[in-house]
């Protein structure tokens, strides 16, 4: 009520009104306002119309406007995303006991056959075991873990989408054409080893040329580029466009005009290589004739430049020689560094290691080493290494304050999803390991380059976003459901900290991430499908 | 106001043997009690939730809470209420992840209008719109206005019941119920264009 002197203000408010009508108001109240509305029109106008629209509203709502749909006619019988993680679970349990089975098992096997140590097992497991005279085994595996990432998500995506027809059509149409239409329109002859391969010298290709064989030669001359499969490539002809190479061994001894980039144990240049040379292998070998005209980019156990590289140098390597000419700079991170009498860097050079490097007085070197170097592990004594913690503590706290503010929807989605832990586990797990695989295909056969390299840097940040969902999930549990951007910012603050905390801790600190990863990707993921769930509008 | 409206007429002795064969695990009673009442459901979360593809979830999983949580509904207490209890905190649940800024809560009067109503404006909305074009401007409500209007006089619920699924005060139940009549009010006048929608009534 209003009390006031102005005997319009007697009237009551229609809060008061609806509070009378819905019989809300305390009795002492509820009297006075019936005494008033016996002696007041307009107020007795007010109730009956407010009470005349609580039937309208009522009835409104009441009304039938369509019957059941047809899927709601039999009672559920289980849960709908049970299904899913169970799925995602056995789709990882089957691909590693595929790899275990079918690569490591019988790497190592062959490794202790051959009597070698357990010295190395990646190089050998990865360069050695993987591209050794497995790799078509190796290649339909992994054809095979794609198809069935692709087929498991898009029957995923699809799953409440039956009824939609068109969507179905649009989705699995595309999905056709992608896997179908590229090998069929790309100008590129495609060889088969059997079991090895040949160009000979005299005979040119004149699109790319791609091979799977187990051994390669190419003694004739590729117009376009070259990409081979194959545990041995020799190319001794002139490759006019790139060199794209997976391999146990790789040599280049004829010119080529564009890029080399080469996976494998052992890559030996002896050429003129007109562009950039990147390479990931066990070994890798500059001999002295050869020369890079762009930048050499290396990931590499034993390497020995002896040739001459235009351009920088970026090396992550175990044991670097270098005995040539570098051009421009060099950045180096590796375990041991020797710069030869022959060495020449004109550039400056940056080292990062655990020993000093090892260089000879007849080196010439633009400018002095720059030198940091590295100590084993963690040093908790120092309060640097606390300081870089809480740095690392601050970024992802930004990164989520940023998630948080530019898509506050989808934040929360996630932090619900991460809720889900089985379902997110087993999908973080599936994409974590999924996604890779399903990119470098992409680089090879299906769409292209840069389809895969995207996919791979959104995985990467994906890596990194993980952990900013499960933080949030820890400082929830740690400081209740509170509501608001405050609270929110809170949880992700504590949360984050408590992360960095326990990820100090010696020995348990790889697996933890590893969870955290998983966990915090899965949420993304099922987050990620609910925003592309088609949302309808309203249907009266 | 009466639940059974909404949920079809099954008298308290039949509903408790059904309930008491569901408990027991049979399919069958399952199966009804779901014929029964999901019908219901469903509306009510199409209601609630703007796309009807999510009211089809909802539905599913809620008779999926149902079938898990029957051991904790207390006989004594109506099942309907306990149903749409579950429903609509399910229903609030799925709004509440799409979006976190929820308007915060403030019993403040002042924001509604000062004018009372026109009484005859209020009859002529009334008149001319369909239940069609309520539930139409239904869905263009804020999400917590929805909800209101919905748990109040669809779903029957009583002010503690509205209060505590959407986390709010009890003494601003009202509030908001008033609020929500207000903008399906405009949502209709802006639709109709045929009546302005505030009116110049008395001043209190």
């Amino acid at each position: 009520m209003n009390p006031s002197d102005d005997p319009l203000a007697s009237h009551f408010d229609e809060v008061t009104a609806l509070l009378y009508l819905e019989g809300q108001l305390d009795e002492e109240h509820s009297r006075d306002v019936a005494a008033h509305v016996a002696s007041c029109a307009p107020c007795s106008q007010l109730l009956r119309a407010l009470q005349s629209e609580t039937v309208w509203l009522q009835e409104s709502l009441m009304a039938e406007d369509e019957p059941i749909p047809a899927r709601l006619v039999a009672a559920p019988e289980r849960g709908t995303a049970h299904w899913g993680w169970i799925a995602a679970f056995g789709l990882c349990a089957g691909g590693l006991y595929t790899v275990w089975n079918g690569i490591v098992a019988p790497a190592i096997a062959n490794m202790s056959q051959a009597g070698f140590s357990q010295g190395n097992v990646l190089n050998m497991l990865f360069f050695y075991g993987a591209f050794w005279k497995g790799w078509d085994a190796m290649r339909s595996l992994t054809e095979l873990l794609a198809l069935m990432t692709l087929g498991g998500l898009g029957i995923w995506l699809l799953r409440k989408q039956w009824r939609r027809f068109t969507p179905i059509v649009f989705v699995m149409g595309a999905l056709a054409c992608a896997l179908l239409l590229p090998p069929a329109a790309a100008a590129a002859d495609i060889e088969r080893g059997d079991p090895s391969y040949t160009l000979p010298a005299g005979q040119e290709v004149k699109n790319d040329l791609i091979v799977a064989a187990d051994r390669t030669r190419i003694d004739g001359d590729v117009d376009g580029d070259l990409i081979v499969f194959s545990s041995s490539l020799t190319v001794n002809g002139h490759v006019k466009g790139d060199i794209l190479a997976f391999g146990q061994e790789v040599r280049v001894n004829g010119p080529v005009d564009g890029n080399v980039r080469a996976w494998g144990q052992s890559v030996v240049l002896d050429s003129a290589i007109a562009k950039n040379v990147m390479a990931w292998t066990g070994e890798l070998e500059l001999n002295e004739k050869s020369t890079v005209g762009g930048s050499l980019t290396m990931f590499s156990g034993t390497s020995e430049l002896s040739g001459k590289v235009a351009g920088d140098l970026l090396a992550f390597a175990g044991n670097l020689e270098i005995n040539g000419l570098l051009g421009r700079d060099a950045t180096i991170r590796g375990d041991r560094l020797i710069i030869g009498p022959n060495a020449q860097i004109q550039g400056q050079t940056k080292y990062t290691g655990r020993r000093q490097p090892d260089v000879s007085p007849g080196a010439k070197l633009g400018s002095p080493i720059q030198i940091t170097m590295l100590k084993t592990g963690p040093d908790y004594t120092r309060v640097r290494y606390y300081w870089h913690r809480v740095l690392l503590w601050g970024a992802s706290f930004l990164f989520g304050l940023l998630l948080f503010l530019l898509a506050p929807g989808f934040f929360v989605d996630a932090g619900h999803a991460v809720r889900r832990i089985g379902p997110a586990l087993g999908f973080g797990a599936l994409f974590l390991f999924a996604t890779p695989i399903v990119a470098i295909i992409a680089c090879v056969t299906i769409v292209g380059l840069g389809v895969g390299i995207t996919g791979l840097l959104l995985w990467l940040i994906a890596i990194y976003t993980a952990q900013v969902f499960v933080g949030s999930w820890v400082g929830e549990k740690l400081l209740g459901e509170g509501v608001g951007a405050g609270a929110v910012i809170g949880r992700l603050a504590l949360g984050l900290a408590v992360i960095r905390v326990v990820t100090m801790v010696p020995y348990v600190a790889f697996w933890i991430n590893v969870v955290v990863t998983c966990w915090g990707m899965g949420a993304l993921v099922l987050a990620l499908h609910r925003k592309m769930r088609p949302q309808l509008p309203a249907a009266a | 106001m009466d639940r059974q409206k909404t949920t079809g007429a099954m008298n308290e002795a039949d509903l408790a043997q059904l309930l008491s064969h569901v408990q027991a695990g049979y399919a069958d009673a399952w199966g009804e009690l779901y014929r029964q009442y999901a019908p219901a459901i469903f509306r009510f979360c199409r209601r609630l939730l703007p796309a009807r593809e999510d009211a089809e979830d909802a539905t599913t999983e809620v008779f999926m809470k149902v079938r898990q949580k029957l051991g904790t509904y207390d006989s004594s207490r109506p099942f309907t209420a306990w149903l749409y209890k579950v429903a609509s905190n399910h229903c609030w649940d799925t709004l509440r992840r799409r979006r976190i800024r929820q308007d915060l809560e403030t019993g403040d009067v002042d924001a509604l209008p000062l004018e009372h109503p026109d009484p005859g404006q209020l009859q002529r909305l009334q008149n001319e719109h369909t239940s069609k074009e309520v539930r139409t401007g239904l869905a263009k409500l804020p999400d917590r206005a929805r909800m209101a209007l919905v748990l109040r006089y669809y779903a029957d619920m009583s002010y503690d019941e509205i209060a505590d699924t959407l986390g709010v005060r009890r003494a601003f139940v009202g509030v908001l119920l008033l609020r929500a009549r207000h903008q399906l009010r405009d949502a209709l006048s802006e639709t109709g264009a045929s009546m302005a929608a505030k009116s110049g009534g008395r001043k209190p």
